[in-house]
């Protein structure tokens, strides 16, 4: 359900602003929330079929050919499990702040990117590199929520 | 322990490789699936409904950024006034042609750009209205008073128009001092051209184009834009002349029709 809303959201607020810019990926922000806050979870599939999903209504929305953020996000989502996966459990809680933060920014970085590479140009990557810029204070917020999560659950 | 780890991690890797998989054949053949557009238009009504306050917002927004700023809204209304210009040329169109129009210009019918997709950034946009709005296939589409193209699909409540910067779209044009008569047509790449007119006339740069008579829905003497280039005459004594639209083809986020 949260991240149904993210993704409406992202939506809205790119009606908004009227396709002159592109706001941050909350909904992929969701997505790499939950999967490093969902530590008892092995599973994460959900992940996976979730970015795809979101990927392939986002291109058929905004882009008008699938393909471009399904891959984009399927591709996030699979380097955060593996990276993710690389740390042990206990070490997970304290310490990661950067590797929280590189991942954060890796959902803003690779999906809007893929687009950039096929297509290429210079509108394209000023364009881009405004949407780095915008996204960072999303990215902010999202790692002040997950450390009031950890912060909870340490006490 | 281990095992179901790795098991874990082999599911991940099976489920991640085949959407990615899922995603490049989606990539690779929907651009040539014309049911494509079909599923845009569906996921793009359904979505409708939830973008609509988001409409409202940008339009308020949009209206009070206008009147706080003198320029904007003379811009705002320079644009209007073009609008109602570009109408009132085809109501008169309308009236001194033999031919019914099955377009009504009471009044100038704004719609939002809803789809611009990169990959046919310079063939066609899709707009929020459809068969409910009384939109057919060949309307006239402007931006600030010129051409930019012509409806090419209608759904319910969208509709597909085609660029004059698609390589495919083709229109008669006369230049507007001369009467020279040739077709407009667009290079895919935002240049737009009009062919076909003979070598030896004394075209200008700057001088006015606009179509010509047709066979088909569009009405003689709507503005497309001035003549901005030349390039040299071939062997079959025909000119070609780069055209800049009227209407700036890279920003236009509303449409008249």
């Amino acid at each position: 359900m949260l991240l149904v809303i993210l993704w409406l959201v992202q939506d809205l607020l790119t009606v908004f602003i009227g396709g002159g810019m592109q706001i941050p990926g909350f909904f992929m922000l969701g997505v790499a929330y939950k999967l490093l806050i969902d530590e008892g979870n092995d599973d994460s599939l959900w992940a996976i079929w979730s970015a795809f999903a979101g990927g392939a209504l986002w291109d058929l929305r905004w882009v008008g050919i699938p393909g471009f953020f399904t891959l984009g996000y399927v591709a996030v989502v699979l380097v955060i499990i593996q990276v993710w996966g690389l740390i042990p459990p206990q070490g997970r809680i304290s310490g990661t702040g950067w590797l929280v933060f590189i991942l954060l920014e890796i959902t803003q970085l690779i999906p809007p990117m893929l687009p950039v590479l096929i297509l290429g140009g210079n509108i394209g990557w000023s364009y881009f590199l405004y949407q780095q810029a915008y996204s960072l204070p999303a990215i902010f917020v999202t790692m002040a929520i997950y450390s009031q999560k950890v912060r909870d659950m340490k006490v | 322990m281990d095992n179901n780890n790795t098991r874990n991690t082999t599911r991940e890797w099976a489920h991640g490789l085949t959407a990615l998989i899922l995603g490049l054949f989606l990539l690779g053949v929907s651009s040539g699936l014309g049911i494509m557009k079909n599923i845009i238009d569906i996921w793009g009504a359904i979505l409708f409904v939830p973008e609509y306050p988001a409409v409202v917002l940008r339009e308020i927004y949009l209206g009070w950024r206008s009147r706080s700023n003198d320029n904007n809204y003379l811009n705002t209304e320079i644009a209007k006034l073009r609008n109602e210009n570009a109408a009132l040329r085809l109501e008169l169109a309308k009236i001194t042609s033999e031919k019914n129009y099955t377009i009504s210009s009471d009044d100038v019918k704004t719609a939002r750009v809803t789809l611009r997709a990169p990959m046919s950034w310079w063939s066609e946009i899709r707009i929020d209205r459809g068969e409910q709005d009384k939109i057919t296939q060949g309307l006239p589409v402007f931006s600030e008073g010129y051409l930019i193209g012509r409806i090419s699909t209608v759904s319910l409540m969208s509709s597909w128009a085609e660029l004059i910067t698609s390589p495919s779209f083709m229109i008669p044009a006369v230049i507007e001092e001369t009467r020279d008569l040739g077709v407009i047509t667009g290079e895919g790449n935002g240049v737009v051209l009009l062919k076909y007119i003979p070598a030896g006339r004394s075209v200008h740069l700057g001088m006015k184009v606009c179509t010509a008579m047709v066979g088909e829905q569009l009405p003689p003497g709507l503005p497309i834009g001035r003549i901005a280039g030349e390039f040299p005459a071939g062997s079959d004594g025909y000119k070609m002349y780069r055209v800049e639209p009227g209407a700036d083809m890279s920003r236009f986020y509303t449409v008249s029709y």
